[in-house]
């Protein structure tokens, strides 16, 4: 019985610990405070015309604790032109060029239309959206909570568009604090797994060439 | 003596029967010129020492088309778990295959049809747990063209296809009737291990290819 009371003790204990972690590293911001990092970001996004940086993919498996790492460029430039370019452990692109998606993989290519297909226009809105940081304003489909993390602020996203909670529970973006530009998202799923975005070797407003979004 | 005579039409019209349901094309082998059909030991390369592996996996059914990567993951002696994402990171399927059952963790919802699951966990247990049984093949033919070594397991329901200069399986045929087949091809060997698998499904026309990333 005394080693049952032990362990329960030891469980509580660990679980204290662990909220306790959590708070230390977040801090919520007041509602003056958010108000003011969501004028920086959305003055941040105004001023980035163009982003072009690398970036590192993990996905994480939560049932059989695996990961899956992906690698590539990514280049942004306004408004609606973004191009993902895997690297590792394949090469795999994908194109949005305003209502357009090309994707090609090894030895195929396809056409979307962003009008005729709801999940990749949700899909190219999240991504835009959290690159830009102008997902922080979709009140529409996003609940969205600030806090202070050290040397970034957190902005927690969570689905209110029943079409988007099917699949994801949370989107979480990462803003740097000295420019207020995304530096890593995490996207969790409903399943419990996640997806996590960082960014590295960011250029801003650098010149990228148009010819990087043309569809074929 | 009217007993023994029955047990042999029945067996006859039972053998006649699975003959029937037959999905191998004849025309494209010849039957072997041996008396005996001994086999070789050979088993899925998912068996022995598999633990776990990552492949660039795409999936065309019905009008889609999904691409993405995979896990496949030995869990324990009876079962694995397949996890199917795409180029993003969005999960597609994430499920343990049994010998005769599935347990779906998630499933993305535009698949998500138990009609459906059912097939790709039959088509998964003939990939995974296929193994050279105990009894010795029905019948042994060799492949037009390859050359390959082909045994029927009449009983099991299953044709395994042999390089036998390789000692490798490259091909797995296994139904339960004419329409229900399932296709399993193993290309490019490398360390005991394919580089290429691919699963076709022809009564939901389906091709499910898996190419080797690592273990």
């Amino acid at each position: 019985m005394k080693t049952a009371e032990s362990l329960i003790l030891v469980t509580i204990l660990q679980c204290l610990c662990m909220v306790v972690q959590v708070q230390a590293q977040t801090k919520p911001l007041s509602p003056a405070d958010a108000l003011e990092v969501r004028k920086r970001i959305s003055d941040a996004s105004k001023t980035t015309g163009s982003l072009e940086a690398q970036f590192t993919q993990t996905k994480e498996l939560s049932v059989i604790k695996e990961k899956i790492v992906s690698k590539g460029n990514f280049y942004f430039k306004k408004e609606k032109l973004l191009r993902w370019e895997y690297t590792e452990p394949f090469p795999y692109l994908i194109i949005f060029n305003n209502d357009k998606i090309f994707v090609k993989d090894e030895d195929k290519e396809n056409h979307i239309s962003l009008q005729s297909n709801k999940v990749f226009r949700e899909v190219n809105n999240i991504l835009i959206g959290a690159v830009q940081g102008t997902l922080l304003s979709d009140t529409k489909n996003f609940e969205c909570n600030i806090s202070d993390l050290h040397d970034q602020y957190l902005a927690s996203m969570v689905p209110v568009n029943l079409r988007i909670k099917e699949t994801l529970s949370e989107i979480i973006l990462y803003f740097n604090k000295t420019d207020y530009t995304v530096d890593k998202f995490v996207m969790r799923e409903v399943s419990g797994d996640y997806t996590r975005i960082e960014f590295s070797g960011k250029k801003i407003n650098q010149n990228v060439p148009d010819a990087k979004f043309n569809i074929p | 003596m009217f007993q023994m005579q029955s047990l042999i039409f029945l067996n006859l019209v039972l053998i006649l029967f699975l003959s029937a349901c037959d999905p191998v094309k004849k025309s494209t082998l010849s039957t072997s010129p041996e008396n005996s059909y001994k086999a070789p030991a050979w088993n899925s390369p998912f068996l022995k020492d598999f633990e776990k592996a990552l492949f660039r996996t795409s999936l065309d059914v019905a009008d889609k088309h999904l691409t993405g990567i995979s896990i496949i993951k030995r869990t324990s002696d009876s079962s694995f778990h397949f996890t199917f994402a795409n180029e993003i990171g969005m999960t597609y399927f994430d499920m343990e295959i049994f010998r005769n059952k599935y347990k779906p963790d998630y499933i993305f919802d535009p698949i998500n049809k138990k009609s459906f699951l059912k097939i790709l966990q039959r088509d998964f247990a003939i990939l995974f747990f296929s193994e050279s049984p105990g009894k010795q093949p029905l019948r042994k033919y060799l492949q037009k063209g390859s050359g390959e070594v082909v045994y029927l397991y009449l009983g099991l329901k299953l044709y395994a296809w042999m390089d036998t200069k390789q000692n490798t399986l490259t091909g797995l045929v296994g139904w339960s009737n004419y329409v229900d087949a399932v296709i399993v091809s193993f290309k490019e060997y490398d360390h005991g291990f394919p580089n290429e698998i691919r699963i076709v499904n022809p009564k939901i026309k389906m091709i499910l290819t898996f190419n080797f990333l690592g273990h």
